[in-house]
């Protein structure tokens, strides 16, 4: 009740009458929506016109409906009928559209000329993007360009990216921020089961009892998704469990909270494994029927040096090595190296254990960027399906991705290095169907992966990149060690195109500019976390020359010369590209919805066969995939059986020592999305959280005399950084631990962290270097 | 001989047996008195997020409670209780338990709330019901007149209906939040001030969508982009 | 002063239209459940004779498959 309530008697009756009317319908009809709650904010007579689009920010995929008056978005309500968000948003989609206008929003393409910015028309900028690309391809190589987009490009941005460069220019220089996040997460499945993707959804969350979450800051991360966890708990008394690094909101919302050493989920993980099989907790019937046991390589190293190759070889290993590999993780054992105590992991391992429970286990960032991010994946996995609590209703390991398309652009689209939409580069079969949907020859398409993200980036400096377009993400604030790489973009002879909507560190280092439309100043879908495909109309205009990243490159692809792949009309250019993607994921094990249905409701799920959503892949019960007769059938490896990884703990690749005796780990606050450069741009969110800070234990802040606010300098091998302090605020490091969030573009935290990364993803590790800290 | 020997020996192998099950003994002492030192991850409590949630096992009790509209505070009687927006409310009613500090006397009704008969009003729910001498901060008023009078400025109270960016969307939080953080405590039940009163409390985290309207972080100057388009 | 509130079951496919038929009608007050092919309605009239009138209008419409009353409440005038 926003407004004052103005109420008298007779007011008040029509309110009872009308909530007991509410309140018999929800008893016939469990789950029904009204929409009363979220209209009456909006002031009576306001004459606007309500769109369905996906929220713009994170991964969840929000439902949001958009309010348009005269040619303006104007606000913002949750939408009833989308089974994420079931009318919730959280503080940055209600105020989401507020981040279409800045006031320093770009409108005009801005061309470096002697060290300056000139305004120029979009025509000129986009002649000069495609005839410097043709210039670089003739005098170094077609391996000399480069695209670098992100999880937040729409389904048809990425898709015309890859069909460029892979299909047309014949370079496998494309990759996407999403590297940096979601990598992992990829790899984990790809290992595990095959097949990229949650077998799960969101729906699992109103089944399971028992809540894992494996560092990850859900109450300020996935807040909309937190939120359902919250009124499961109300109504049905489940357990949430916060097993973190840092103590945080979600820990404060928990039931219990455990906090672990950085890097040793490894070892929990594995303990908990151990205590699962000595407690006869496993599930042998499913075990037997549908796991495979394997090992692969260790002492794998954390790719910090420039052109480090990692493959890992599997090895078939039966069940008898995998339990006397374990008899090292005993919980007594891994207790101290862990700092969890032998209790709480069997606590952990009980809930996992109980044949009774459904268990959900909830990660994201923690155990993605990780040096050892694959492996702490496929343990998770492991845990799961030991006890064959998988691929069910509420019992689901579930990987949340932090971008909203970083599931529907980078991971289903397939905008990284060895990947195409349906497969990898690598597979003979694969290129000639993608090269057959895209007209071009097959020889185009290089059977060879080029550069992983930080590779790219290494590339750059080097100078065996000469040309890279970004666009939609800011690289400048995001890539570890990023001093390096900035100074490497900086370089003589380096060509950057950036495609954004405001001025970012990034755009600082461009040599043209491109104002892009976003989100619903254009037509586009996202595929969030649990493979729902969604939908949004063009709603506003862009302002200016403002021209979508599709535009842009189909622009730019004409201009090459490839008029006859990028055949779209300006109209329909939308439908046509996504008709002609769907045709790569034409089987039943990655059918994409028609966009018909897409407009019609609040997205659907891959694999949508014979005009129905899947909710649980590898189930018979409901994935029409499944063909082995059995209840189970992971078909993403040949013989229809997931992989249960032998993966040891390995420590991080650099820990605190005596020069620098603190671990450093970054992140993001509720109110920030990623580096801020679009909420930091709307008012209320700035207003809330106007800068970075550094986190320190109450206990170390004493010891070194710093309170709230005081300045402290942070230092790395890589640099220096001063940030005022924050003690006892929104988080609580452990002790010896700072924290610091990432999105103050005045604050680069990242200029002094590390850019090691997990060898088998290429995900760098932004949760944990060492550093020293003083008061400055 | 011979039955020397063998006493000899039989008392040689006794006093070898002493030894060893001493010594034995002895370091199985040694180890049992060590106590294996655990690292206690204390768990720190972070009040401004902690007790956003401390209520929240009453949210859905929240949601069916009634709106008993003869008995709801306004908003006027609300501020008038405080000297200023965020001064302590002084106790409008006598107290007859003089001698001690409060705390069980006053937390009987205002730690969890209910309808007082004798002052025909609901007792409104403190936040901060660990801080327990209570007359350390809230007072009973003696008397109506003033010793001298004043000329303290009382700041308007922040208005409510205005705290949204667009409209519809959620207000943001117009006070500052130190022993206020408890949002359902004043906020949700009967006695919650009418035109603060919410209709959602099960949504339990709310600052998620309400947040601060002002930082509460000191200030560090003033960040400026240096390329900018802005003129 | 009676008021009193109805869960109102339209026939199928007409609960759009039904919506927008009682929603521009005296005395009435409508919310279409989102997900569900249900409404709500109150009803707020002066006396017990226009109370009739317009419980009369109602049964007429031939949209209304259902109608239940779920709870009504009867005001003093000046209230």
């Amino acid at each position: 009740m926003y407004q004052s309530v103005h109420t008298n008697r007779r007011d008040f009756i029509k309110k009872m009458a009308m909530l007991s009317a509410m309140t018999a319908a929800a008893s016939m009809f469990p789950g029904i929506i009204f929409a009363k709650e979220q209209e009456e904010g909006i002031p009576a007579g306001a004459n606007l016109d309500w769109k369905k689009a996906p929220c713009r920010f994170c991964g969840v995929g929000c439902g949001v409906l958009i309010g348009t008056e005269n040619g303006k978005a104007i606000a913002v309500k949750g939408d009833p009928k989308s089974p994420v968000n079931k009318g919730l948003c959280c503080v940055k989609g209600y105020h989401s559209i507020m981040a279409m206008y800045g006031k320093d929003r770009l409108t005009k393409p801005l061309v470096k000329k002697n060290g300056r910015y000139v305004q120029t028309s979009m025509k000129e900028a986009l002649d000069l993007v495609a005839s410097k690309m043709q210039e670089t391809i003739k005098d170094h190589g077609k391996d000399a360009v480069s695209i670098y987009g992100s999880g937040q490009w729409t389904i048809p941005d990425g898709y015309v990216a890859s069909k460029l460069f892979k299909g047309c220019i014949g370079t496998n220089n494309v990759e996407a921020n999403a590297r940096l996040c979601m990598a992992t997460a990829v790899t984990g499945f790809l290992t595990s089961f095959g097949l990229d993707e949650p077998m799960g959804c969101y729906e699992d969350i109103d089944h399971a009892d028992t809540f894992v979450l494996w560092g990850n800051n859900m109450a300020e991360m996935h807040p909309v998704l937190f939120s359902r966890l919250l009124d499961q708990r109300l109504k049905r008394g489940v357990k949430i469990i916060d097993f973190a690094t840092r103590t945080t909101r979600t820990s404060m919302a928990a039931d219990k909270s455990i906090i672990f050493n950085p890097q040793t989920d490894l070892a929990v993980a594995n303990a908990i494994c151990y205590e699962i099989i000595n407690n006869g907790w496993m599930n042998k019937a499913f075990v037997e029927e549908h796991c495979n046991f394997s090992k692969g390589l260790t002492k794998m190293g954390y790719g910090l040096e420039d052109n480090y190759k990692f493959t890992d070889k599997p090895e078939s290993i039966s069940f008898g090595d995998y339990k006397a590999f374990l008899e090292d993780y005993t919980p007594e054992k891994v207790s101290k190296l862990t700092g969890v105590s032998v209790k709480d992991i069997k606590y952990l391992a009980a809930h996992f254990g109980d044949p009774n429970k459904k268990v959900m286990s909830f990660w994201c960032m923690g155990m993605n960027q990780h040096s050892r991010g694959t492996w702490i994946n496929n343990l998770v996995y492991n845990i799961h399906l030991l006890t064959g609590k998988i691929s069910s209703p509420g019992n689901s390991p579930f990987s949340l991705t932090g971008q909203p398309s970083a599931c529907g652009t980078v991971r289903e689209v397939g905008t990284l290095t060895h990947k195409l939409p349906h497969g990898v580069v690598m597979n003979k079969e694969h290129r000639e169907f993608a090269a057959k949907i895209w007209d071009v020859p097959v020889e185009n398409i290089p059977s060879k992966p080029t550069y992983h993200t930080v590779e790219m980036f290494r590339a750059l400096d080097r100078g065996d990149i000469r040309f890279m377009w970004i666009q939609v993400t800011n690289p400048m604030v995001t890539m570890p060690k990023l001093k390096r790489y900035r100074d490497g973009a900086k370089k003589e002879g380096r060509f950057i195109v950036v495609s954004d909507i405001y001025p970012t560190p990034t755009t600082d280092i461009a040599d043209v500019i491109l104002p892009s439309a976003m989100w619903v100043e254009r037509e586009g879908m996202y595929g969030n976390s649990e493979r729902r495909t969604q939908y949004f109309e063009q709603m506003v205009e862009p302002p200016g020359e403002a021209m979508s990243d599709t535009l842009q490159l189909i622009e730019v692809a004409k201009r090459m010369g490839f008029e006859k792949q990028f055949y779209y009309k300006d109209e329909t250019h939308i439908e046509e590209i996504y008709t002609e993607y769907r045709r790569h994921h034409d089987n039943k094990k990655h059918n994409m919805a028609p966009l018909e249905v897409l407009k019609s409701q609040s997205g659907a799920m891959w694999p949508y066969v014979d005009g129905k959503e899947t909710k649980w892949r590898f189930n018979a019960k409901y994935d029409p995939a499944c063909s082995n007769g059995k209840d189970f059938h992971f078909y993403g490896k040949k013989d229809g059986k997931a992989i249960i990884w032998q993966r040891p703990y390995e420590p991080a690749a650099e820990e605190p020592d005596t020069e620098y005796p603190y671990w450093l780990g970054t992140g993001r606050v509720v109110e920030h999305w990623h580096t801020g450069s679009m909420t930091r741009r709307i008012p209320v969110l700035h207003q809330a959280m106007p800068h970075a800070y550094v986190e320190l234990h109450p206990d170390d802040a004493k010891r070194l005399q710093i309170r709230t606010g005081d300045k402290v300098k942070l230092t790395t091998r890589r640099g220096e950084i001063t940030l005022p302090a924050s003690v006892n605020e929104r988080g609580v490091p452990a002790p010896m631990q700072v924290f610091v969030p990432f999105f103050d573009e005045n604050m680069l935290i990242n200029d002094i962290t590390l850019d090691s990364f997990c060898p088998i993803s290429k995900e760098p590790d932004y949760k944990k270097c060492a550093v020293k800290v003083e008061k400055a | 001989m011979k039955k020397r020997v063998g006493i000899l020996l039989v008392f040689a192998l006794l006093f070898i047996g002493f030894l060893a099950n001493w010594t034995y003994s002895y370091y199985q002492g040694l180890e049992e008195a060590y106590i294996p030192v655990h690292e206690t991850s204390d768990i720190p409590v972070i009040p401004s997020e902690k007790k956003v949630f401390e209520r929240s096992r009453y949210a859905l009790d929240y949601l069916n409670m009634p709106v008993d509209e003869n008995h709801q505070r306004t908003l006027d009687t609300y501020y008038n209780n405080r000297a200023y927006p965020g001064a302590p409310p002084s106790i409008p009613h006598p107290v007859k338990e003089k001698l001690g500090m409060g705390a069980n006397v006053c937390l009987q009704c205002h730690q969890n709330g209910g309808f007082v008969e004798k002052f025909n009003a609901y007792a409104p729910v403190t936040p901060h019901p660990e801080m327990i001498n209570c007359k350390q901060c809230h007072v009973e008023q003696q008397t109506q007149s003033t010793f001298v009078a004043t000329n303290f400025y009382k700041k308007p109270a922040p208005d409510v209906g205005v705290n949204n960016a667009l409209p519809g969307s959620p207000p943001t939080i117009p006070h500052q939040l130190q022993m206020r953080e408890n949002c359902l405590s004043c906020h949700a039940g009967p006695a919650a001030v009418k035109e603060l009163w919410i209709d959602h409390p099960e949504r339990v985290n709310c600052r998620q969508c309400h947040v601060p309207k002002k930082q509460e972080v000191k200030n560090v100057e003033l960040f400026v982009r240096a390329n900018t388009n802005l003129k | 002063m009676p008021i009193k509130s109805y869960l109102v079951h339209p026939s199928e496919g007409k609960k759009a239209k039904l919506t927008q038929q009682l929603s521009i009608m005296e005395h009435c007050e409508v919310l279409p459940a989102e997900n569900e092919e249900v409404l709500i309605l109150v009803t707020e009239t002066n006396s017990k004779q226009e109370e009739e009138i317009l419980k009369e209008k109602l049964e007429q419409i031939s949209d209304i498959k259902l109608m239940a009353m779920v709870s009504g409440f009867d005001t003093p005038k000046n209230a």
